[in-house]
């Protein structure tokens, strides 16, 4: 038996600048050399307090913390301490010191005092590590988000470390950028690093050996991932859900009660499913029907109408004439019509900010012309404010843009601003935070900052909602939620659909496009690649994949089982529809 | 409203290298500095017309050797000239120079333009053109990465006598880093709450409360973001080891050639050729010349 590389003996620790409430309580882990362990849990279950014990960043009010042998509180040690366990954190901005990639990669080395010579050596490694080589010479804040993390994990990884933690670092990345760091983190376990990866997202925790779950600062499950993600009840009590394989083997259990719920890997599943359809030889090979849209959101009808959002052929140049111009959008063309909910998805850079931008006029196009409900942007005299009214724009990470100490205030200034009277104000406040399930009379005068992360989010949303806009265009609007947090938002944005209402939202979050969209657009270089209805968009897997985007896990799951020849429809969106559609098979065939 | 209303990156133009290629690009950042900063003293002291614009034709061979267009050069020094002409009139009028031997051009109350006022606003003008030049040509032909390096290893050696040079140069380093995401930030901000009715554009009136209070939606979440990135930031430094300037190693070295030391002695000798310049009699020369010209 090895030496535990750390050693967390029953640590609690309490914020001293916070409410009093322990953010761990009696928290023991031990992790060996060449472990993978992933730590989950909901937004404050203490996950982030317990990853900066592991590096005496925090040092804990009771018990100890061992790594390598050092004692975390014995300050002579730190540097061996610091210098064993390297940090990655969640936002790629706030962790780069420097201008430059190489100097940055070299921070830490120089900080240890690495010799001169050798410098160059660990900064060329760290980088060819990440996938970064001979880019030392590039400006830092130039990179994206998803080069970034990768520069930050070089940036611990030229210190030589022999363990990673990473504190949700791909939380705010595209889906190229997150498959790409989480092959990174792969090959560098592979190689012999221990890595230790915080994260709220299961298919990442399913990457790992082993999976820490912490809520309300303490670890209520510890396991491989097939046992912590079988037991859904658990989970569920946790604010967290099982990856979508375990999710559907969930559902399919309901109907086979002996169906193995312990699975993780999607072959597995697809095998498990033919046996319980019966030998896969025996499978007819007729094509499934294609599921369709009965109980769509109504679209006959209103699309005689005209198009409430008309994009012509839109161009915007970002610091037009100057030596930094960005050409973000190059002829767009896009419609949005009473009732729809559409989705744009992309890489990060496309252009997605630039176009929802565009809906309510904050930006102008240079070229083209852009229709919103009766308004046109190309016309000098075109009133933005009033169409600024009808068209609420919610940015990413809204909750960062609140101001007011008290919750109701915030929402207030929207209807201020547009000249409402207090009482006008008053009512719309309420409507506004009761639909974002924050009541009013128990909200109102909450303090803003002591809101949880979700629920200011959903504040910050209450905020535009109370203007009471006809098209609600948001930004990302999951990104950075934890799985329930992620759910309640859904469902709220699918209530306060109407027909006389319109939503046109990005994302990075396929999951999320799948449940809300009816038509998606794909936008790639400042242009649309293609768009279609959600159904015909994710049944061209090509079309995504071109643009390092995934399909959604349900649809993802389809494809896998028909490749098994299990003849399931492959244009499913949802985990339920999947699985009715598995248990429908199996009452055909007996019928047969 | 131009569409641009919220570009702030537009006007946030920090270490406008142009890169050319040239010899002066290509010197070490070090000599450099020292250079610019020899021009600066040398220039503060300096009080000859004759020597200023001495001083002046050394930066303007600097320019010519940068490659450095010099129309490009002049339109840096544009948005300062209505500054620069109302110092010269405050200089003018508010410092008198009008000893007995002067000439006196003009006498209003108790205003009186003499000769020496003339040449004292001729030799601000002069000063201020030569730093201004100077600087710039510093700034376009070294990045600012060479520009904190430089300064760090120009001032370890004061590092014994108790001076925080690597302290400084960091500073300077993230300051740079986070000016063009403080700008990016503000940005995003005022188009969040410009969605939601928010009227930036408009200054009216002299009502100084109430414009600052349509400031808060903007300086409440700016505050409370950079104050988390600078908690971020020192955790990332704190997890890299960071313990201050002691026992540091560093990945940049700088190595002057004869061609630098070659430049830093032909600036040293031109600057100290223009001081001298100042004994002699070609200052008293030249506001004799002015005087006569004017009658």
């Amino acid at each position: 038996m090895t030496e535990p590389l750390i050693r967390v003996q029953n640590i609690s620790y309490t914020y001293p600048a916070g409410t009093g409430k322990p953010a761990l309580r009696d928290v023991s882990l031990t992790v060996n050399p060449g472990d993978y362990i992933a730590i989950v849990g909901a937004n404050g279950s203490g996950k982030s307090t317990l990853a900066r014990h592991l590096n005496a960043l925090l040092v804990p009010n009771e018990g100890e913390v061992w790594v390598n042998g050092w004692n975390t509180r014995d300050r002579a040690h730190i540097r061996d301490i610091r210098r064993t366990v390297g940090m990655v954190f969640q936002v790629p901005d706030n962790q780069i010191v420097a201008t430059i990639v190489e100097d940055d990669v070299a921070f830490g080395p120089e900080n240890l005092g690495v010799p001169d010579e050798e410098l160059p050596t660990r900064v060329a490694e760290a980088l060819a590590a990440v996938g970064l080589e001979g880019q030392g010479q590039r400006a830092s804040h130039l990179l994206s988000a998803g080069q970034k993390q990768r520069l930050a994990i070089a940036a611990a990884l030229a210190m030589k470390p022999l363990c990673l933690v990473l504190d949700e670092a791909t939380a705010m990345l595209d889906p190229a950028g997150k498959a790409a760091l989480l092959d990174i983190l792969r090959r560098l376990h592979d190689a012999g690093t221990t890595i230790i990866a915080v994260t709220h997202s299961m298919s990442e925790a399913a990457e790992a050996d082993r999976i820490v779950v912490l809520s309300d600062g303490q670890i209520v499950a510890e396991g491989s991932p097939a046992r912590v993600f079988g037991d859904a009840a658990l989970l569920e009590q946790c604010g967290l859900e099982a990856p979508p394989v375990a999710r559907l083997a969930h559902l399919l259990a309901h109907h086979w009660p002996d169906f193995p719920t312990d699975i993780l890997d999607p072959e597995a599943l697809a095998d498990a499913v033919c046996r319980f359809l019966a030998a896969p030889g025996a499978v007819p090979t007729t094509p499934a029907d294609d599921v369709s849209d009965g109980a769509g959101w109504p679209s006959s009808g209103i699309a005689a109408q005209d198009p409430w959002v008309a994009l012509d052929n839109v161009h915007y140049t970002y610091l037009q004439g100057t030596p930094l111009e960005n050409r973000a959008l190059r002829g767009v063309h896009m419609e949005v019509r009473a009732g729809e909910t559409v989705a744009i998805i992309g890489p990060t850079g496309s252009g997605k900010s630039t176009l929802l931008q565009h809906l309510n006029g904050l930006l102008r196009p240079h070229s083209g012309r852009v229709r919103v409900l009766g308004y046109d942007l190309a016309d000098p005299r075109c009133d933005v404010r009033a169409l600024r009214k009808r068209v609420g724009l919610v940015f990413q990470q809204p909750e960062a843009q609140l101001f007011e100490r008290y919750a109701g205030d915030d929402v207030a200034f929207g209807p201020l601003m547009f000249g409402a009277s207090i009482d006008e104000a008053r009512e719309r406040v309420r409507a506004a935070m009761n639909s974002v399930g924050l009541p009013f009379e128990a909200y109102k005068d909450r303090l803003t900052l002591a809101l949880s992360g979700g629920e200011r989010r959903r504040l910050a949303l209450a905020g535009v909602l109370a203007l009471d806009p006809q098209i609600l265009a948001l930004d990302e609007p999951t990104a950075g939620l934890d799985p329930k947090g992620r759910d309640d938002l859904i469902a709220l944005l699918r209530q306060w659909r109407r027909a006389d209402r319109a939503i046109v939202f990005s994302s990075h979050n396929m999951d999320d496009v799948a449940l809300l969209a009816d038509r998606v657009y794909i936008v790639a270089d400042g242009q649309i690649a293609h768009s279609g209805p959600t159904r015909q968009v994710f049944a061209n897997p090509g079309w995504l994949a071109e643009f390092g985007l995934g399909l959604p896990p349900a649809t993802a799951l389809a494809h896998t089982l028909a490749l098994r020849g299990c003849p399931v429809p492959t244009n499913v969106l949802s985990l339920e529809e999947l699985a009715q559609a598995i248990v429908r098979l199996a009452d055909e065939r007996i019928r047969v | 409203m131009s569409a641009s209303e919220f570009e702030l990156l537009r006007t946030v133009t920090l270490g406008q290298y142009l890169p050319t290629g040239s010899a002066i690009h290509r010197a070490d950042p070090r000599i450099k500095l020292l250079a610019g900063l020899l021009l600066v003293v040398a220039v503060t002291a300096m009080s000859s017309i004759a020597g200023l614009c001495l001083s002046f034709a050394l930066v303007l061979v600097g320019f010519l050797a940068a490659r450095i267009p010099l129309g490009y050069a002049l339109s840096g020094v544009k948005p300062m000239l209505p500054f620069l002409a109302l110092l010269g009139i405050l200089q003018a009028i508010a410092i008198p120079q009008n000893d007995a031997n002067t000439t006196v051009f003009w006498r209003w109350a108790f205003i009186t333009l003499t000769a020496r006022d003339a040449v004292a606003v001729a030799l601000l003008f002069l000063k201020f053109s030569v730093l201004v030049w100077g600087l710039s040509l510093l700034s376009f032909t070294t990045t600012t990465t060479e520009l904190t390096h430089g300064t760090e290893h120009l001032l370890r050696p004061l590092q014994r006598v108790g001076l925080p040079a690597h302290e400084f140069a960091l500073t300077l380093n993230v300051a740079l880093r986070f000016v063009p995401l403080l700008a990016q930030e503000t940005e995003r901000l005022m188009k969040a709450q410009a969605s939601r009715g928010a009227d930036f554009g408009a200054g009216r009136g002299w009502n100084f409360v109430r414009r600052f209070r349509r400031l808060i939606p903007l300086l409440v979440p700016l505050i409370l973001s950079t104050l988390q990135r600078a908690e971020d930031l020192i955790l990332a430094m704190e997890a890299r080891c960071y313990t201050g300037g002691k026992g540091r190693t560093y990945l940049v070295h700088f190595r002057a050639r004869a061609s630098d030391y070659a430049m830093l002695a032909l600036v040293v000798v031109v600057l100290a050729a223009a001081l001298a310049a100042s004994a002699t009699p070609a200052d008293a020369l030249a506001w004799r010349a002015i005087s006569t010209l004017w009658r």
